[in-house]
């Protein structure tokens, strides 16, 4: 049934009833819908001791991050380790790092969707899901970051005695806007998706669940003219959402090339993070997918198929980075300006070296290690490959960050920078923020989209072409 | 050379551009110009440590480099305060209008408003911005000698030079009162006032009587980042050895 | 007057709900009256019935111009009534302003989207409507609402096509 000398992989966990052959395609698998159903709500409806320490675990670091947050909010951003020059430093850069991992929900949903890409089925919502909760952990870092952070809400427009209005044209209202945008856009992008799975789970459950399920699939029956609307709204969500993901990253990009820091004023900025986005954000996917497949007993639904084209598109936005990276970088290396040399060589040379290297290598051996299959189909050495693209990924946005705003025009305002406690505990607080959101979704909801992976199972079928046996899939949209 | 102020700022009828002139040949590095503005603008000292980690809070601070291998070391002093720039780059990224370009041409900071992104100050090249890291203490008795006229500011606020704003509309006021406009010379910034050498001069760009608009047609003068195109309002005379 | 009565019935197959919905047809039951419900999306036509015209595309695009409208206003317009000036640049300019507009309008079409699909579907719908639980195990339940007298024949001609379960629908509280 496979489509290439099926390479054995080592499953060293227990067997789930029934047999699953991980190099099957999961689109021709011999199941019926019930029994599909089933095997997605089983594991949304087991809670082990494994989950609730998980829970446990993450709510204490969320706890001590929000104290470290108040312990900021009360004796001012002093606590940190920012200073003149270093205005901006770990806040923004997981900042940074948080949109970015946002982008790959969106680059599997609606862009693998629209070129009818079947490997994304089963992972869609997980996708979606990572987007929603990454742009949350995101949307807190501007008010952290804030000097005066109770006075926030001076960013809204909305009309007062003062006569005071934000300004539109600052980079920092684009962001608020934009990631809004994004933000409402993913959550009701995966609702919608969502409702007829919720459906699915109203009629399956009883108790609570049977409660919740029915206010949110809001009467769901599964009726044509309700199917063709939804799909239709999907498509046009599809179509819609791809801008504005393309839009976000490059806004946040905004953020530093509007000024007139040296290395920060590139146009290159925009498209190079949008690039860095889908690279960080794909393999953050990616570690998630192998890590829930694992915790949730997913190996059903998550086959060798999906991570071989995952681990694919992994590393050609891998190398889309390394030359968006490289064209920024020989353009500045090359033009020999005084102040993009001291900011070269402190990375290539000086202080920063270690960082840099290590970026360097973090991004760019995932990318040959890509290319071999072994890597892609097995769990293990994808998901170390691809944690590895994560850290050179934030590494990489410390650099810009941190490292540009240590070297500017006037040599007396050089400065250097060192983290304190409090930023680092906020920035654990918030990946712990989006493991617990996870954690708790993947038991709220099925995880997997089932109606997806039930109207794929409607295209597939097996045809002859020769001595061939291939699958096939139907045209229909 | 300096040139007019961008006709995009809309100055009403014959409103004062307010320039500052650094004669860099006079400056002994004395900084006497740095304690007058604390003084004066209530600026709250940051203490040794702090001010090692790069967290002092002069707006004006007297940059110092050292030229040359002993026995022939000069030092060079450059005071150096918010440039006042007519095309200020950290005026369009305050997302809420706490810095914007008044009619006089000074870049003015809205203490109150200031929601502390510190977007402003990566966008200085002059870093000419500081930062309230901490709520800003005043042991007694130095309490006593706060200034009436300026706001003591709180943690999260960005801040800096305003040309002594509160000095220039105390003596417009007067002398409007009295109806006439301000000579030349008469309003002094704490700084300039203070000054042994007196090597800074304050006065109206507009008016090419004044001691400034003349310093500034001088074969000496230069601008700092002039290349960068933010047409400070400051102007630093240079031109023969007296800098020992 | 004879009465009218709603038959439910599970069938397991495109082809045969698309079978017993051309003879239901032949039998005069109106398309209105008939409503396949099913867990899986199947292609339009597929089941051998007419699509119907969507209001959906003008509220995304309604949706999309008011949100361009307002983003206009927030960007250019609003700057001139609570005037600030900005060193260097004037109030409202091309580039900031195409910025806020774009991400308005793509807000805009996206919240018109959702809620033009929900009003279009008459979203949230609870109380009781007639349903099949298994409807999402894989089967579609085609649900017909006819005359008393045709009863017996549409009974037949959904049994010739391999329906299940067939009899009045239980109202079930979605």
């Amino acid at each position: 049934m496979s489509d290439a000398a099926a390479v054995p992989v080592g499953r060293a966990d227990s067997q789930v009833e029934p047999q699953t052959d991980y190099d099957e395609r999961l689109l021709l698998a011999q199941r019926t819908d019930a029994e599909i159903n089933e095997a997605v709500l089983k594991p949304m409806l087991r809670t082990g001791k494994g989950f609730w320490a998980l829970v446990a675990v993450l709510s204490g670091i969320i706890v001590w991050g929000l104290y470290a947050w108040s312990y900021l909010i009360q004796w001012g951003l002093g606590t940190t380790g920012k200073n003149r020059p270093v205005y901006w430093t770990l806040f923004i850069t997981t900042f940074v790092f948080w949109i970015g991992i946002s982008h790959a929900g969106t680059m599997i949903s609606a862009v693998l969707r629209l070129l009818k890409a079947d490997w994304r089925r089963p992972i869609t919502r997980g996708a979606e899901a990572m987007t929603a909760f990454a742009l949350m952990v995101a949307g807190l870092y501007p008010l952290i970051h804030l000097g005066r952070v109770w006075k926030a809400y001076w960013m809204i427009p909305y009309p007062n005695n003062r006569f005071m209005w934000p300004n539109f044209q600052s980079p920092l209202m684009w962001d608020l806007v934009a990631i809004t945008t994004y933000l409402v856009s993913s959550t009701l992008y995966l609702y919608l998706a969502l409702i007829p799975d919720l459906a699915m789970a109203r009629d399956h459950t009883r108790g609570w669940r049977h409660r919740l399920y029915r206010v949110f699939a809001l009467g769901w029956r599964g009726t044509e003219a309700e199917w063709h609307k939804l799909m239709r709204a999907l498509a046009i969500f599809s179509v819609a959402i791809i801008p504005i993901f393309l839009s976000v990253h490059s806004i946040v990009s905004w953020d530093f090339a509007v000024t007139i820091q040296p290395r920060w004023h590139s146009t290159i900025f925009a498209p190079y993070f949008v690039m860095g986005a889908v690279y960080s954000g794909l393999s953050a996917l990616a570690a998630i997918l192998i890590i829930v497949r694992r915790g949730m007993r997913l190996q059903e639904f998550l086959r060798s198929e999906h991570f071989d084209a995952l681990g694919k598109l992994i590393m050609v936005a891998g190398m889309g980075w390394t030359y968006f990276w490289f064209a920024g970088f020989i353009v500045e290396w090359y033009g020999n300006e005084p102040v993009v040399r001291a900011l070269i060589s402190q990375e290539v040379s000086g202080r920063l070296a270690p960082l840099f290297y290590l970026q360097m290598s973090a991004n760019l051996i995932p990318i040959v290690l890509l290319a071999l299959r072994k890597v892609r189909t097995t769990p293990a050495f994808l998901l170390a490959t691809v944690l590895l693209v994560n850290v050179g990924m934030y590494t990489e946005r410390l650099l810009i960050v941190i490292g540009s705003l240590q070297r500017n025009d006037i040599p007396f305002n050089w400065g250097t920078y060192r983290p304190t406690w409090v930023e680092i505990s906020i920035v654990a607080m918030t990946f712990a923020g989006f493991a617990l959101l996870y954690t708790l979704f993947s038991r709220i909801v099925p995880y997997v989209p089932v109606w997806e992976i039930k109207e794929g199972r409607l295209r597939y079928t097996m045809r002859r072409i020769g001595r061939l046996l291939v699958p096939t899939a139907a045209d229909i949209d | 050379m300096v040139r007019d102020v961008n006709t995009l700022i809309e100055t009403k009828g014959d409103l004062p551009r307010w320039a500052m002139v650094v004669d860099l040949d006079r400056c002994t590095g004395c900084q006497a110009c740095v304690v007058a503005c604390h003084a004066e603008n209530n600026v709250p000292v940051a203490g040794e440590t702090s001010a090692a980690y790069g967290r002092w809070l002069h707006w004006i601070i007297v940059q110092r480099y050292w030229e040359g291998q002993y026995p022939n070391v000069k030092a060079r002093f450059n005071p150096v305060m918010c440039q006042q720039c007519t095309e200020a780059p950290c005026e369009p990224v305050c997302p809420v209008f706490a810095t914007y370009h008044n009619p006089e041409g000074l870049n003015a900071q809205i203490y109150n408003r200031c929601i502390g992104t510190r977007f402003c100050g990566n966008a200085c090249p002059y870093k000419a911005r500081t930062f309230n890291w901490f709520t800003p203490e005043f042991p007694e008795p130095l309490t006593e000698q706060l200034n009436p006229d300026v706001t003591v500011r709180t943690r999260g606020i960005m801040e800096k030079c305003t040309f002594c704003v509160q000095r220039i509309r105390r003596v417009e006021m007067a002398t409007a009162a009295e109806g006439r406009r301000p000579t030349d010379g008469e309003i002094q910034p704490a700084c300039v006032q203070t000054c042994p050498p007196s090597a800074l001069v304050f006065g109206d760009l507009h008016d090419p009587d004044s001691r400034v608009s003349q310093l500034a047609r001088s074969r000496r003068s230069f601008r700092l980042l002039a290349e960068l195109g933010t047409d400070p309002a400051v102007v630093y005379l240079k031109g023969g050895e007296t800098n020992v | 007057m004879s009465d009218t009565i709603r038959l439910i019935a599970l069938l397991s197959d495109a082809t045969q709900t698309a079978g017993a919905i051309d003879e239901l047809h032949a039998l005069g039951v109106a398309d209105s009256k008939i409503v396949v419900m099913s867990g899986v999306p199947y292609p339009e036509r597929a089941l051998g019935r007419h699509t119907e015209w969507l209001t959906l595309p003008w509220i995304v695009v309604a949706g999309a111009i008011g949100g361009f409208v307002f983003g206009l206003f927030l960007a250019v317009i609003s700057p001139h009534l609570y005037r600030l000036d900005i060193g260097g640049h004037p109030p409202a300019a091309f580039a900031p302003a195409a910025v806020i507009v774009f991400v308005f309008t793509m807000m805009a079409t996206i919240v018109s989207t959702f809620l033009g699909v929900l009003w279009e579907m008459d979203f949230p719908r609870f109380g009781r409507a007639p349903y099949h639980n298994l409807v999402t195990d894989g089967n579609l339940a085609v649900l017909i609402e006819i005359p008393a007298d045709l009863q017996a024949k549409s009974r037949a001609i959904i049994e010739a096509h391999h329906g299940r379960h067939i009899g009045e629908p239980e109202w079930i509280s979605l």
